[in-house]
């Protein structure tokens, strides 16, 4: 992490492993198989097998590229509660750092899709008055994530200032 | 406003309860009288649904005219449909209006709708956000308007009543809002709006925006140009190959969206009023449909200054603000960000006009930009001359666009989170962008492409600052707090002498001051202020010491001091003539410096008042007068104080602040005098202008206080130029410089570098003024930043 995002003389919380694990199925395995599929189904109907086989060619390509981007996709999550707000980090192309006031948080909320609960995760977002927010951790565990909530509620309340 | 409603608030009903002992039974509450919307509404809502109707049958014949032949005869089975349909909205209306009940009295706001679903809607005064008057051309022929009524996120609307009605109403709900008390029965004498504009008596207006220069502004915005560019470009070319019939497709939808911009921009904002009102700022535009519209100044989140490129020239802007809740707003009429203008179109002096009154003291010219770095034209070739950002100690600014020129105002108090972003082609060029998250309207403050490092500084810089700004503005709300406690009790000490609010000569942090008559002033002592009574009595006797010395200044003198209702007042002597600070305001620059001359005049004059004890001295406050060995041993009792309880704050927001007060201390002690009696506050609110023979002339200094002591006469020099620069006018910070100069003139060069030790002596003397005052604590950060300092 270079000195653009990092925060002052703080250390960075990382995500949880297994959301790299859920990153690999969602990107190295849902693909590929929904690509296998299609590749069958084109053989078989259309017999152009040629065709399928440019299909499975696709799949390997993302069967090889995805675990060095997802690695790099997780590592470049963080996240770190300061005296005074919350920094979220992220991002491997285009990164960004999000700073939220605890004072200016409305609602914290914890989501957990299916998907998610199934790898035992669950993600935290704030929300301010500003829609342009977006600040969402992801891939959190759940103890972590209600952790980080009610400590987050108990931060905004003590700092809370109107608008 | 939204986290902290005063305390004190109870709501109607509980006084209600309060006052009578027996509860009345929810029954009787039901009989309580309710009114319905005026009679006409279902006819002005059958008219606009007939309207609607020939809006939509309109388009239909304009699109199946293309190309075919139009035929009239198909209007014959449309008619009856249309007959059927019309009278279907009418009965619809009729039922509407006749379950639509209200009541708007001292106690409740109630609105119930519904025939076969009741739906009671109860709103409690203080969260009423704005009430606004919307007038559709159809309720204005007949003289009706609805009233639109915002609590946090919903949106009530009354429809129709009468104009007066809606007016008084409106005037009634928001001083309710502000949580005054008022008896709807006071408003009805009051005189109705005027029919064009809806302002009322009491409005002042602002600024007008007249018809000829909209037109002209409108023709040469860029969002008219454009598409009228393309829909001519479009035209000759299709009409030179012939083929102008396939064009329709895509020339109507074109078409339509000018006459939207035409309707959004030119009808809309006909006649576009700003005024002030007694509550704030007030919006009336409009040529067919009116509407009013109530800004609430607290609200706004942020101001956007935009400049077309074709209105360069004439020097105009458009200004728009953020209100919280408004961007939530669904299009009624495709209004939704037409109630977020401030103004369509307004020179200079009008932007800045408005701009005094959203964020007090502010200048939008007097921040310096910083440019993004050249390299940010590989990125941004079509305008990175025109990216720059800047901040002061109240408010950030971006500004990009040359073809729309674009300034968006964030004040740092209502910054709501940052994002620092980089693409992969801007890690090449080492560039980041800084967003500044502002609620949802029209402000959208982005810092483009700056250099890393400088992109850092600004997101970090900016997130202290907006804490400043923050824990500023809950201080200040809770000294508010206690000043409407105050307002408590209040009146009937007036009324022992007389006199009404209305009164009001002026007020300040300690005290209000009230008129008697033409001698004698009332001054009102707020409550939780510190020792007022014992200052109070050390004053008079002082006041009474000076009596029989003339120095040639008007000096204070109380008369009589007292105690009602837990209140401390005086009854003092009226000052001649008028405020000193009321009065710059609106002088010009020949008349100000002569009066500032005299001024400078009289704070040297003051000098020359016998002070009850020898040697360096307090002369007011607890163990007054209380002599001090030196100088030094003086200030530093002065300092102790104030910088006890801002410490904290000081250590946050300077850097090095140590240094700095180290280095105070050790300049202090090289300063030998001779002590005289010094203000210590010697500032234009604290001085009397009469009009002499050659002009106006400072003939009174009032307002000894506990910063009232003996010694280096040299401070109220120092004071009377420095604390010039909080002046809210545009030209205080240029004067103060020429007075200064002046100063050294008389005086000598050796004394600029007392005059700045001094500007830090009273940048940590009035340092506990971020707890009340975030003007004055911004100021006391600029003087103690200043890089001070000698050998």
């Amino acid at each position: 992490m270079e000195e653009l995002f990092a925060p002052p003389a703080y250390e960075w919380k990382r995500l949880s492993p297994k959301y790299r694990s859920m990153q690999m199925l969602t990107n190295m395995v849902i693909p590929p198989a929904l690509l296998t599929i299609a590749a069958v189904i084109v053989g078989v109907t259309s017999g152009k097998w040629w065709i399928s086989g440019l299909i499975w060619a696709v799949a390997v390509v993302i069967v090889i590229i995805s675990p060095p981007l997802v690695t790099r996709s997780w590592r470049s999550w963080g996240y770190v509660e300061r005296e005074d707000d919350l920094y979220i980090t992220h991002g491997i192309m285009s990164r960004s750092l999000i700073a939220v006031p605890y004072g200016r948080m409305q609602l914290v909320e914890v989501e957990s899709g299916p998907l998610e609960r199934a790898f035992g995760l669950a993600s935290v977002s704030l929300k301010t008055a500003s829609p342009e927010t977006g600040a969402r951790i992801p891939g959190l565990t759940p103890e972590e994530a209600t952790r980080l909530r009610d400590r987050l509620t108990e931060l905004g309340e003590a700092h809370a200032s109107g608008l | 406003m939204t986290a902290s409603q005063p305390p004190q608030q109870t709501s109607p009903a509980e006084q209600m309860v309060s006052t009578t002992p027996e509860v009345p039974p929810p029954a009787a509450a039901q009989l309580k009288p309710t009114e319905r919307p005026h009679p006409l509404t279902p006819l002005v809502r059958g008219w606009l649904i007939l309207v609607a109707i020939a809006i939509g049958w309109g388009r239909e014949i304009v699109t199946s005219a293309r190309g075919d032949q139009f035929e009239p005869g198909g209007l014959a089975w449309f008619l009856p449909v249309i007959g059927v349909v019309v009278l279907l909205a009418a009965i619809a209306g009729l039922v509407t209006w006749y379950f639509t009940r209200f009541v708007i009295d001292d106690e409740e706001l109630r609105v119930e709708t519904g025939a076969i679903f009741k739906k009671s809607t109860k709103i409690p005064f203080e969260r009423l956000q704005s009430v606004d008057i919307i007038q559709p051309l159809a309720a204005r022929m007949v003289g009706l308007a609805e009233l639109r009524l915002d609590a946090g996120n919903s949106t009530t609307k009354l429809r129709y009543l009468s104009r007066g009605k809606a007016s008084r109403l409106r005037d009634y709900l928001l001083t309710r809002a502000h949580g005054q008390q008022a008896s709807i029965r006071d408003l009805d004498q009051e005189a109705a709006a005027s029919i064009f504009t809806d302002l009322g008596v009491a409005d002042q207006p602002l600024v007008k925006v007249p018809p000829q220069r909209l037109i002209v502004s409108f023709l040469l915005s860029t969002e008219w140009l454009v598409p009228a560019a393309i829909t001519i470009i479009i035209v000759v070319v299709t009409a030179a190959l012939a083929a102008l019939p396939y064009a329709l497709g895509g020339l109507i939808p074109l078409l339509i969206g000018m006459l939207t911009l035409v309707w959004r921009r030119l009808i809309g904002m006909f006649n576009f009023t700003l005024a002030e009102s007694p509550r704030g700022l007030r919006v009336t535009r409009g040529l067919t449909n009116l509407s009013s519209q109530s800004v609430p100044i607290d609200r706004i989140q942020g101001v956007k200054v935009g400049q077309p490129l074709l209105w360069k020239p004439l020097d105009w802007y458009r200004m728009d603000v953020d209100i919280l809740g408004y961007g939530h707003e669904d299009g009624d009429n495709n209004e939704s960000n037409a109630s977020s203008v401030l103004l369509p179109v307004a020179t200079r002096d009008e932007v800045a006009l408005a701009i005094g009154r959203v964020l007090p003291g502010f200048d939008l010219d007097a921040i310096r930009m910083q440019p993004s770095p050249t390299r940010a034209r590989w990125l941004r070739w079509f305008d990175f001359w025109t990216l720059r950002y800047g901040w002061d100690e109240r408010t950030l600014i971006t500004e990009h666009g040359w073809l729309t020129h674009v300034r968006d105002v964030v004040p740092h108090a209502k910054t709501q989170s940052l994002r620092i972003e980089q693409g992969p082609l801007q890690r090449l060029l080492r560039l980041a962008d800084v967003h500044i998250h502002t609620p949802k309207g029209p402000v959208n403050a982005v810092a483009h492409q700056l250099d890393e490092q400088a992109a850092r500084e600004l997101a970090l810089s900016q997130l202290d600052r907006a804490r400043a700004a923050r824990a500023a503005e809950r201080q200040h709300r809770k000294v508010e707090a206690v000043r409407t406690d105050d307002h408590e009790g209040e009146s009937e000490l007036l009324a022992a002498f007389g006199i009404g609010r209305d009164q009001l000569l002026g007020s300040g942090g300690e005290s209000e001051v009230f008129a008697i008559d033409h001698d004698r002033v009332l001054r009102l002592y707020r409550n939780g202020h510190e020792a007022p009574r014992q200052t109070a009595a050390q004053l008079q006797v002082l006041y009474q010491s000076w009596r029989g010395s003339d120095v040639g200044v008007e000096l204070p003198l109380i008369i009589e001091m007292g105690e009602r209702n837990g209140r401390l007042f005086t009854v003092d002597r009226r000052f001649s003539g008028r405020n000193f600070s009321g009065w710059l305001q609106h002088a010009d620059m020949t008349q100000r410096r002569p009066a500032l001359l005299s001024f400078l005049d009289a704070t040297e004059r003051v000098q020359h008042l016998p002070s009850p004890v020898p040697g360096f001295a307090r002369l007011i406050g607890d163990g007054a007068p209380r002599q001090f060995g030196a100088l030094t041993e003086l200030l530093s009792n002065m300092l102790a104080g104030p910088t006890q309880s801002s410490r904290d704050q000081l250590e946050r927001d300077v850097p090095d602040v140590a240094t700095v007060w180290n280095q105070l201390q050790s300049d202090l002690a090289q300063r030998a005098v001779t002590p005289a009696l010094v203000h210590g506050d010697v500032c234009p609110p604290n001085a009397y202008l009469s009009q002499g023979v050659q002009g106006p002339v400072v003939t009174g200094i009032a307002d000894f206080s506990p910063h009232t002591v003996h010694a280096d006469p040299l401070m109220d020099v120092a004071g009377a130029l420095i604390f010039l620069e909080l002046e809210p006018y545009a030209d205080a910070a240029a004067d103060a410089a020429w007075l200064e100069a002046v100063a050294v003139a008389r005086h000598g060069r050796e004394i600029v570098r007392w005059i700045d030790v001094y500007r830090r002596f009273y940048g940590f003397y009035f340092s506990n003024a971020y707890e009340f005052d975030p003007t004055l604590y911004a100021w006391c950060l600029r003087q103690l930043g200043r890089s001070g300092g000698f050998q």
